[in-house]
């Protein structure tokens, strides 16, 4: 890698400038999204763009190819100053994105995916488009069956359609939002093989990715970014893993000092538990957790390390490949999502639109929401009405939610009075184990830090026991009794004594320990 | 107080349409208007068959509801109660009794709900579209009736392709037999039915995933409901009341069952399901109004005004108060 270092580095120099963003600041209400951001991407060169969630990363890749606006800062490409509305802006000025999420229609032909959006003529020469697209996929060692239904496509052979799109398009600036995220280590090491080739071609490629080997590997260059503001940017070859996690984390202030409790009986045991995710992946890898009674245990990680799928999991709504879930002492395998909750899990939803509430429905309808079958609430085969009106009325006082009535639709309270409703309520009925998906989404910070400390309160006085989940470290830090790091789908949990280590967690979470 | 009158046009406006339907058929609208209410509503004779149609539009509007209600189409109601209707004859031919007709009835129910529950698991445990396999269930059950009818379930001293009819004993009583008006248990039946429905949605915990199920179908799944037996069960009662229509239609009714029973009422369930908006109870004025506007429409043809006008009253009627209902779902952002 050394000498290759040096030589990329070299070619860098010699090459020129094909985007330079200067100066970007990006406000997105009262929050400011990009504060004064300069950026440069040159030919020949891969660079890495990291950063936690929401440090700006994607917000800066839009406003490079013309999807956002930014308030202030000027854009040049290849040298010349440009103005760019829309994305067809930047798809005229041969700027390509790949986002996370492959926009690949399984229906159509891989021929179709290709052309999609950019069909050469209106009557289109089925010969002489697989003709052209058979010279793209053979410049850059691929090979595809064109009439084939894109279905049949892995991760990985739709990451590079992804990027035969782009060449078919004739980008020249070619950004790939987290393109690892799907694939295997091997997929990935071609991935990147293919990326070189296209930079040696001359292309301009950014990745976006928060996995600092592949930064390290296989990158020229690296911008990281942090709550918006540029941290660093600097050639790959002068800094290190430990630089890059600091960088990327930051300082934060120490842990304070949480009231002290006993860690009692095991509610909830997760060992070598593997679970696939939507597109087949294993998005959780041989996972271990174990909850005691009376603690909050913060799941620290960046979005998509496989959290989703290990609460699934834990909930029953997917069946693990392998391992097991021990739940209040017994085993969890082919227990009903319903009997689970019978046993005392609750779930603070990470999606409360589409998996929490029923917005037109009145919130003492939605009190009972996935605790409809537990007594008092229900009685006998009947809805316990009193009941669940006097729950719905403690689910808006525990937190204090604005409302105007317990009858009136969920839809007439704020976003963050509906967090304080669903938060309440998964925390008031004989709960065991709960399950938060960053609890506190679209709370300020009273109102976060309420919902933590009766958290830790519901656990310590009821025995229960609550995992978790937020892409805030900071808040883990400061609200939780200790945390562990999930990434790639596997949990790592700090050496004793440095459970609340920023540090260590910081680097657990990327990857760079 | 300001006026809604957004509605008031509305109202105006369909007014208006259905006036110049009539105009365009020939009619002079003030008399088709007064025809249609007397020959529905205006006598004896008339209620009698207004309420003869609305037993099995109120079944199977009921049925379609419960399914809508789960999130589900159910577009099959028409087969279902033909099917239902064949097995109810043919155990009431084969039991002439007071207990053969509650054997008859209850046949009824099952032979639709049969008929509605591979919609259901096809849905649930393969994912394949309601409203593709109840259509296709459709075309299957009235093959299957036009083939009984024309072969081993018609009656040969006939010329007609119908069943012999049922014996008396196994007639649905009536309630009030005076005529020219009388009317039997059936409608009682399915509006009971109707509102224990109506109740057990409301209070009971099922009732209440099944609706979760039809509003939010990933919260339900969240929340412990059993999605697939949800999606099953919700196809099959649907079916067994479809079925449940054509039972009654034929112990209390007709007394047997002929090609072209099932007359539309399946689809026109759809109808009476929509315009029944999100309230059970509202199924059984959603039916009357179905059966007024039927009978009203089928005595005009008698003054030479086309059946089909029925078709296009009915279609504006729901137009409209689907319009209704935007407006007020829109008043809660």
């Amino acid at each position: 890698m050394d000498d290759g270092g040096d030589v990329r580095s070299l070619r860098t120099e010699s090459d020129g400038v094909a985007a330079h963003l200067d100066g970007i600041t990006k406000v997105f209400g009262k929050l400011t999204a990009l504060d004064q951001v300069s950026f440069t991407a040159n030919r020949g060169r891969i660079q890495a763009l990291v950063g936690e969630n929401g440090a700006g990363k994607t917000t800066l890749m839009r406003v490079l190819y013309g999807a956002l606006k930014p308030e202030q800062g000027a854009i040049s490409l290849h040298g010349n100053e440009v103005q760019l509305d829309s994305a067809a802006d930047g798809i005229s000025h041969h700027i390509g994105m790949v986002s996370q999420h492959y926009a690949i229609i399984p229906e159509l032909t891989c021929l179709q995916n290709l052309m999609l959006g950019a069909e050469p003529e209106a009557w289109i020469k089925q010969a002489e488009c697989i003709s052209r697209a058979d010279e793209l996929a053979t410049k850059m060692g691929f090979s595809f069956d064109w009439t084939a239904k894109a279905e049949t496509l892995s991760p990985s052979g739709a990451q590079k359609l992804e990027i035969l799109k782009l060449l078919w398009r004739d980008a020249e600036i070619m950004i790939l939002d987290e393109p690892t995220a799907m694939l295997s280590p091997a997929d990935s090491d071609a991935l990147f093989g293919s990326l070189r080739q296209l930079a040696d071609q001359g292309a301009a490629i950014i990745v976006v990715t928060h996995r600092l080997p592949e930064v390290l590997d296989y990158c020229d260059h690296v911008t990281v970014l942090r709550g918006g503001k540029l941290m660093a940017d600097k050639p790959v070859s002068e800094t290190n893993a430990e630089e890059l996690a600091e960088l990327i984390i930051g300082h934060g202030v120490d842990a304070p000092v949480l009231d002290e409790f006993e860690p009692g009986e095991i509610l909830l045991k997760v060992a070598s538990l593997t679970v696939k995710g939507e597109r087949g992946d294993e998005a959780v890898q041989g996972a271990d957790l174990t909850l005691r009674s009376g603690e909050v245990v913060g799941l620290a990680g960046v979005d998509g390390s496989g959290q989703r799928e290990l609460f699934q999991a834990i909930l029953g709504l997917l069946n693990p490949v392998s391992g097991s879930i021990l739940l209040c002492g017994a085993d969890a395998e082919r227990v009903s999502p319903s009997k689970r909750i019978e046993q005392g899990l609750r779930l603070i939803a990470e999606d409360r639109h589409a998996e929490g509430v029923v917005d037109d429905w009145s919130l003492e309808a939605n009190a009972s929401l996935g605790l409809q079958r537990l007594e008092p609430l229900r009685s006998g085969p009947w809805i316990d009405r009193k009941e669940r009106a006097d729950f719905a009325q403690q689910s808006t006082d525990l937190f204090a939610a604005k409302h105007q009535g317990i009858d009136k639709p969920m839809s007439s309270l704020s976003g963050g009075n509906q967090q304080r409703f669903v938060a309440a309520r998964a925390l008031l009925l004989r709960p065991k184990v709960i399950l938060a998906f960053q609890p506190t989404r679209g709370l300020d910070i009273d109102g976060a830090a309420q919902v933590f400390s009766q958290l830790r309160k519901t656990c310590r006085d009821e025995n229960a026991a609550a995992l978790v989940v937020s892409f805030d470290l900071d808040e883990l830090i400061e609200h939780t009794d200790r945390i562990v790091a999930m990434s790639g789908g596997r949990i790592q949990s700090p050496p004793p004594g440095e459970e609340k280590s920023r540090k260590i967690i910081g680097e657990l979470m990327v990857e760079a320990g | 107080m300001h006026l809604p009158w957004k509605h008031i046009w509305l109202t105006l406006a369909a007014f208006a349409l259905i006036w110049l339907a009539l105009v365009a058929v020939g009619a002079y609208p003030p008399e088709a208007f007064r025809e249609m209410i007397i020959r529905s509503v205006g006598k004896p004779a008339a209620w009698r068959e207004t309420l003869f149609q609305m037993t099995p539009l109120l079944a199977t509007g009921l049925a379609v509801f419960v399914a809508l209600r789960a999130g589900l189409f159910n577009i099959g109601a028409e087969g279902q109660l033909m099917v239902g209707s064949l097995a109810s004859v043919a155990v009431a031919l084969a039991i002439p009794s007071a207990f053969g007709m509650i054997l008859a009835i209850v046949a009824g129910i099952v032979a639709g709900a049969l008929w509605a529950l591979p919609a259901g698991l096809i849905k649930a445990y393969r994912g394949g579209h309601e409203v593709i396999s109840t259509i296709m269930l459709n075309s299957i059950g009235m093959a299957l009736a036009g083939w009984l009818l024309a072969g081993p379930m018609r009656n040969k001293l006939q010329e007609s392709t119908t069943t012999a009819a049922i014996d008396e004993a196994a007639y649905i009583p009536h309630v009030v037999d005076q005529m020219p008006f009388r009317m039997n248990l059936s409608l009682i039946i399915v509006t009971l039915i109707t509102v224990g429905f109506a109740y057990w949605l409301k209070r009971s915990v099922k009732g209440y995933e099944l609706s979760l199920v039809g509003k939010n179908p990933i919260a339900a799944k969240f929340s412990g409901a059993a999605l697939k037996k949800v999606t099953v069960w919700s196809m099959t009662a649907s079916g067994a009341l479809a079925g449940l229509g054509g039972a009654l239609m034929v112990l209390g009714d007709e007394h047997r069952v002929y090609m072209g029973f099932s007359g539309g009422y399946g689809f026109d369930g759809l109808g009476v399901a929509m315009l029944a908006g999100g309230s059970p109870i509202a199924v059984v004025p959603s039916a009357f109004l179905f059966a007024v506007i039927s009978q009203g429409s089928d005595s005009l043809a008698q003054i030479q005004i086309p059946k089909g006008l029925n078709g296009v009253l009915l279609g504006l009627i729901i137009i409209v108060f689907a319009a209704y209902r935007a407006k007020k779902e829109t008043h809660h952002d």
